[in-house]
Parts: C-alpha cells; sequence; structure tokens
C-alpha cells in the first residue's frame, strides 16, 4: 500500500511538473500557480503539498527541462562529430524545445539563481560537445585564434538573436528551423581560417 | 550507461572513464594523476575553471553554477546539507 501511495505521489509531481513547463512557455514563468493545477487537473492545495514554495516548483520544472536537453545532447553526440554536425544536432533539439527554450532566454534574468543555474547546465553539456569538435579543429589551426569561449558565445549570440526576435524574422513558424542553414553556414565562415574558408 | 557520479557527465566508451577503467565510477575528468577521485574542493574548482573557460562567465557566477550541478550528484551528498 505505502509503495502504492508512493507511486501515486511521484506521478503527481510528474504530473504537475509537466503541467507547469507548458504553462510557462504559454504564459511566462510568473504565471500563478492556479493555472498550474487547472492544467495538471489537480487542487491548488495539492501543488503546495509537492512544491513549498513557488520557487521550488520553478527551480524543479526547469532541472527537469535542463536534464531532458543534456540527455538528449548526450545521446545524440559522438566523438567523432564534426563542428557542423554539432551546430545542426544543437538547433535540432532546440527546435523541439523552441517555444520553452524561447522562454527561458527571454526572462532568465528574472529567474531565482538557483533557476538560473539549470540554464547554465545547459550551456555546460553544449560546450563540453562544442569543444570536442572544436579540439582538433583548434590544435590544427583550421579556426581563427579566438579563445574558445568567445567562439562559444559568438554562436549562442546568435541563436539567441534570432530566438529572441523571431516575430522579426519568422513571424510564423520555427525561426530556427527557417534560419537553421543560413546560421550554421554563416558561423563557419566566421570561425575558420582564411585558407579553409577558401577550399 | 554509467554516469560519472562526481560530474555527472555521461561515460559511454572507456576512455571515458577514470584510467580507462570501466568498474569505476567516475570519469576520466573527476580523476587526480594516481586515479584516485579529486576531493570536493578540487572538483569545485576544476568545474568552475571549466565554466569560466568554456562560457567565458565571471568568477562568481560559475561557482554558483559548479555548486549548483553538484549538489545534484551522489559524490557530494554529504558535502551539503
Ligand atoms: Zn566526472
Amino acid at each position: 500500500m505505502a509503495e502504492k501511495r508512493q507511486l501515486q505521489k511521484a506521478q503527481t509531481k510528474e504530473r504537475i511538473t509537466a503541467a507547469a513547463l507548458k504553462v510557462y512557455s504559454e504564459n511566462g514563468f510568473s504565471t500563478p500557480t492556479i493555472a498550474i493545477a487547472n492544467e495538471a487537473q489537480v487542487s491548488h492545495g495539492s501543488i503546495f503539498v509537492h512544491f513549498p514554495t513557488v520557487d521550488d516548483l520553478l527551480i524543479c520544472s526547469l532541472e527537469s527541462f535542463s536534464d531532458e536537453i543534456k540527455k538528449e545532447l548526450h545521446s545524440l553526440s559522438d566523438p567523432g562529430n564534426d563542428i557542423a554536425s554539432l551546430l545542426e544536432m544543437h538547433i535540432g533539439v532546440l527546435i523541439k524545445h523552441e517555444d520553452f527554450y524561447k522562454r527561458l532566454i527571454k526572462e532568465a534574468v528574472y529567474l531565482p539563481e538557483e533557476a538560473r543555474n539549470a540554464f547554465i547546465a545547459i550551456q555546460s553539456t553544449v560546450s563540453i560537445h562544442f569543444l570536442h569538435a572544436l579540439e582538433k579543429d583548434m590544435n590544427e589551426e583550421r579556426i581563427k585564434d579566438v579563445p574558445f569561449h568567445m567562439i562559444f558565445n559568438t554562436w549562442m549570440g546568435l541563436v539567441h538573436y534570432y530566438l529572441l526576435n523571431s516575430d522579426l524574422f519568422a513571424p510564423r513558424g520555427s525561426v530556427l528551423a527557417q534560419y537553421k542553414d543560413s546560421l550554421i553556414e554563416c558561423f563557419l565562415t566566421l570561425i575558420k581560417n582564411e585558407k579553409e574558408v577558401k577550399k | 550507461m554509467k554516469n560519472c557520479i562526481a560530474c555527472g557527465m555521461p561515460m559511454k566508451n572507456a576512455s571515458d572513464f577514470a584510467m580507462c577503467d570501466e568498474s569505476k565510477d567516475y570519469c576520466v575528468y573527476c580523476a587526480r594523476p594516481d586515479g584516485t577521485m579529486q576531493s570536493f574542493d578540487e572538483k569545485k574548482e576544476s568545474l568552475t575553471n571549466f565554466i569560466i573557460k568554456t562560457q567565458g562567465l565571471a568568477a562568481e557566477a560559475a561557482e554558483s553554477a559548479a555548486l549548483s550541478m553538484m549538489r545534484k550528484l551522489p559524490a557530494w551528498e554529504n558535502c551539503f546539507d
């Protein structure tokens, strides 16, 4: 019996987290918890049984999102990946979660520290794969002599700029799906050494 | 697939494990040169430096993020209250 109750409790918690991700993605991170309770079809009080504070729910949802993205990135990546296929994979994962991710980068500065750290954890995973894909090119000087973090941040800046202004770049549909090829091509041209570009 | 208990990295290939030993629970990045696992302070420092090197964050923000990541890992369970 106790086991069954434990399982039910875990399932309800999971349902609330999934509902929170959906509601945050549609209406932002300051949406009242009652909207999340409605989406999850649980009583408002039930949320606070599982999450003592609003921030607990927010942090837990963001961590589950971060874990999911990290899992996808890890499972798709290969030690032999070159930078072009890594960028393609990164955009592919973001397209799958585009609405939520867009919300996350839009509101990240207003989030509590622990929730922001869940975002940095995603970036850490991306950057590890980025580093592995670029290391060889950097050692063999196929890439311009720029500090690694600036190369990484240049890519993130480009992708985030298009996401944050998606209403201007792609009023309908996924901005990343529409601009994926030009973003990747432009970025590769920027970081490659002159003679590599000519090849 | 095993995840490193000290940094969370999934360990797919033998080369991901400390000393290429697949019976180990921690990864090559969490091992000292002699193969033993890094201490809490060593890991905190190396993770912080890694975040600074790869993402360019300020030291303070990088350390806070490193501690957040470590908080969830089995190796450091007893290091947080
Ligand atoms: Zn490790």
